[in-house]
Order: structure tokens, then C-alpha cells, then sequence
């Protein structure tokens, strides 16, 4: 059994689309601010953002506990997650966003007679309420934002790839359960417009079990990374990103080969087209991980691309 | 379908604006930085009034100045004046590029957001027009060449039409 879907696809999700670009400086020269940071939102009263973004994440390093293993099943894992995602600000203080996904699974095993498995649907939605006590200014270095949300089953959970067979859990568009998730975000600027900023976060998902009794393990993420503006229209940013999932479960008992630890580096850059309009490009490079049970396929690198609209306020 | 009913919710939240912006604008008062003259906004009651908050940091805050400083040659003094806010955390940044690029118009100093906070200063370029009574009619984020041309008829027919 693998553990890949839910988990990773929620990462995505929740930095792609739920987290919209930061203002990364004070200064608004453009409409859109330039950086995707990690996960710091600080929309202005009345701001709203249409993003659209798709990842690649590619599934095929095999490893057992903090070592990769050789695979000689010619096993290649990939799914393509499309975002579509609006963040709108009611208040300066206060923030709703709203995401669906679509996404594609693929698995390929050349040495077995099933070869190739695909399937594809909606998955997963997003809501989540934030709230943005502290944020930076000209006057102010620190930002500070908690949410609370919720991962919403819209997606087909039930595929079964065009045989009698329900196709595995992680094979599955959406995971077919309610998740609950906190979430928090500090971001710190270095100077007064705000181009250099150091930005950590934190969130939390509590996952239900699906109408199978199968539910994914909790997960809790931490990242710390820098983001800095260059100029007018370039940005960067560059993370470490910690993760750990509890066992994945059904009827309560624990599924063997789930569950684990990673660490990721997180980079990626923004360029702004227009006032309104950016484009971001963003990888996931493994670090370390050590990862439950005896052999688990896990991620080799991810890469995703985002397009984001700001519609400004007042 | 999400995206149109977003959008739908947003313009009519913009359309709800200019009632909400009809609000005093909060009082300040300082001196200038080239002049040393003693600036209060309340001086100003009977003039349409823009107040620019800027620092040289911000390329388009500094590309607003002249354009502003001339627009407001254009239109005269007798019923209009900019008030404009530095936020420069070191004054002397402000002050060395207002000698560098002089206005005609009065620019305060506001390095610890005394008068910024309560304008709710987040970006810049950040600017306020008030009527006479001293009323935010409009507000206006960023800035590009040729918005001094939309701002001078906002103004005058501010001017003109009271």
C-alpha cells in the first residue's frame, strides 16, 4: 500500500490554492502582490483572488524508513492536481477562501499484468475562515493569521478504473471523508517595504474515516522559509517544509506502510505580468524522511505551475 | 460559475464603497520637512484636500509626485491643496529626495504611523481626497502615468460643484 494521495494532495492544496500570494512588499507597485510565500494570505478589505494552479507530482521513490530502496517493479506513480481557488477579504481582518480540485492518478507497473491504472475526477474542496490580527505594514513588522477550515468530499471516492474492483484508496480523486484543519501563519519583514521577509506556518488536519471506514492519518505541517522581492515583477521564495502523518486507518486499525515524516525544500519564483495578473512556479525537492513500516512509495519531486487574478479592493 | 458569482459579490460589495467612504478623515498636524511650517489638516477646511502617503522606497510613489505637483499647478490653490505624508522609517531618506525632487506642496513627516495608522496605511502609494467639509469622498491604492488625469477631474468637479 502506498500513501501518497490524500496527504500530499491537501499540501498542494492548501499552499497552492488555499494560501494566495502575499504582499510581499508595502510598496503596492503592482495589484498582485509578487510572492507566493509559504503560507501567509494578508488580503486588504474588499481584495478578492482567482488562481488557478496545477501540479505534477511525481511518486516513485521507494523507501524504507530513511532508506531508498532499488525498485525492480518498474513502478511509475504520478498525479496531475488542478486548483481553482477565490480568496476574498470582508474585512481588513477577515478572509474566506474557497477551492475545488480535479485530479488525475496514474500508476504503471511494467512488471505486472494490470499495467497501467488511471483514473480522474473531482476531488476534494476547501474552505477556510481566516483571521489576521497583526499584519505588515509600514509601520509594522509582524503578520500574524490562524484559520479554521475544512476539507470537503465534493469528488468521486468511489472509482473503480472500469473493473468490479474499488480501486485503492490513494488511486482515488477525492478521499470521500471530512477533514478539520487549523491553520496558522507568522511572517516577519526585514524592512520597512517589506521585500525581505522571513515566513513560517503551521497547520493541523484532523481526517475522517470515508463510507469504506478507511481514513487517512492526521498530518501536521510546519514550514519556515524567506521570500524577497526583486524589483518590481520578480520574487522568490525558499522553504523547509516538515510533515508527519500518523498511520492511515480502516475500521481503526492501522493500514501497514503509511504514515512517516518528511522534510522538503520548497523553492519557487513569481514573475508579475501586469498589476493584476502574475505567474508562479514552485518545486518540492525531498530533503529527509523516515517513513513507517517496511517499503512505502513516497514522493521523488513535485513542480507546480499558478496563474493568479487579483480583483483590488477599495 | 464560482468564478461569476465571486466576481457578482465583489462589485456589488464596490458598488457599496462611496457610501461607506463619505466618512471625516482623521485630524493630523506636524511641520513640514523643507519648510518647518506648522501643517494641521483642519487649517485646510474649505479646500478640497488630497493627502498623499508616500516614501522614496516606493518607485511608484516617487513617479506619483511631479505628476501630482503639476497637477496641482494646474488647478490653483484657491480651492485645493495635496497634504503629503513620508513614512520613512529615517526621515532623511524623505528629506533628501524632496531636495533632490522639490514639490510645491507641504510633506509631513510620519515615520511611526502617528497619522498612517489611523488612515489604515498598508501599501503605497496610499492617497485620500476629502471635500471641503473634510469628508473622504474616494481613495485610491497605487499608481501609473496618467492617473493624475482621472484624479484632476475628480477634483475639479468637486471643486466646481460645490
Amino acid at each position: 500500500m502506498t500513501r501518497v494521495s490524500a496527504g500530499f494532495l491537501f499540501l498542494f492544496v492548501l499552499n497552492v490554492g488555499v494560501q494566495q500570494p502575499v504582499f510581499a512588499a508595502t510598496c503596492g507597485c503592482a495589484g498582485v502582490p509578487l510572492l507566493t510565500s509559504i503560507d501567509t494570505s494578508a488580503n486588504e478589505k474588499g481584495q478578492l483572488f482567482i488562481s488557478y494552479s496545477a501540479e505534477d507530482h511525481q511518486i516513485s521513490d521507494l523507501v524504507s524508513g530513511t532508506n531508498d530502496v532499488p525498485d525492480e517493479t518498474g513502478r511509475d506513480r504520478s498525479s496531475l492536481s488542478q486548483v481553482i481557488s477565490a480568496s476574498y477579504a470582508l474585512t481588513d481582518r477577515w478572509s474566506v477562501s474557497a477551492l475545488v480540485s480535479y485530479i488525475e492518478h496514474r500508476r504503471t507497473i511494467s512488471s505486472s499484468f494490470l499495467g497501467e491504472t488511471k483514473t480522474s475526477g473531482f476531488g476534494d474542496s476547501v474552505i477556510l475562515a481566516r483571521y489576521t490580527p497583526l499584519f505588515i505594514t509600514p509601520f509594522s513588522s509582524h503578520e500574524l493569521s490562524v484559520g479554521l477550515g475544512a476539507r470537503i468530499p465534493t469528488g468521486d471516492d468511489n472509482f473503480d478504473a472500469g473493473n468490479r474492483f474499488v480501486t485503492a484508496e490513494d488511486m482515488q480523486p477525492s478521499t470521500g471523508a471530512l477533514g478539520k484543519i487549523i491553520w496558522s501563519s507568522y511572517s516577519y519583514a526585514f524592512n520597512q517595504a517589506a521585500t525581505l521577509q522571513l515566513n513560517a506556518s503551521a497547520n493541523y488536519v484532523a481526517n475522517e474515516a470515508n463510507d469504506r471506514d478507511y481514513a487517512f492519518g492526521d498530518e501536521f505541517n510546519l514550514a519556515l522559509g524567506i521570500s524577497q522581492s526583486i524589483g518590481t515583477r520578480f520574487g522568490y521564495s525558499a522553504a523547509l517544509r516538515y510533515r508527519t502523518t500518523q498511520a492511515d486507518t480502516r475500521f481503526d486499525f492501522d493500514i501497514p506502510n503509511t504514515g512517516g515524516k518528511w522534510v522538503d525544500f520548497v523553492p519557487a519564483i513569481q514573475y508579475s505580468v501586469s498589476d493584476n495578473l502574475n505567474i508562479g512556479l514552485s518545486g518540492r525537492i525531498p530533503v529527509a524522511r523516515d517513513l513507517k513500516g517496511t517499503l512505502q512509495f513516497t514522493t521523488s519531486y513535485s513542480m507546480s505551475l499558478s496563474l493568479t487574478y487579483a480583483f483590488n479592493g477599495d | 460559475m464560482l468564478g461569476r458569482l465571486l466576481i457578482a459579490c465583489h462589485l456589488f460589495l464596490l458598488l457599496l464603497q462611496p457610501a461607506l467612504a463619505q466618512e471625516p478623515a482623521p485630524l493630523f498636524n506636524g511641520n513640514a520637512l523643507l519648510t518647518n511650517q506648522q501643517i494641521s489638516l483642519e487649517d485646510y477646511r474649505g479646500k478640497v484636500v488630497f493627502v498623499d502617503f508616500w516614501a522614496s522606497w516606493c518607485p511608484p510613489c516617487v513617479a506619483s509626485l511631479p505628476a501630482y505637483d503639476q497637477m496641482r499647478s494646474g488647478i490653483g490653490t484657491d480651492a485645493f491643496e495635496i497634504i503629503a505624508i513620508n513614512v520613512d522609517e529615517n526621515t532623511e531618506d524623505g528629506l533628501k529626495f524632496l531636495k533632490n525632487h522639490p514639490v510645491g506642496y507641504p510633506v509631513l513627516a510620519d515615520p511611526e504611523g502617528e497619522i498612517g495608522i489611523p488612515y489604515g496605511i498598508r501599501t503605497l502609494p496610499r492617497s485620500f481626497l476629502l471635500d471641503r467639509e473634510g469628508r473622504i469622498v474616494s481613495s485610491h491604492k497605487s499608481f501609473k502615468p496618467g492617473d493624475e488625469n482621472k484624479l484632476r477631474l475628480e477634483i475639479t468637479s468637486l471643486i466646481g460643484g460645490e
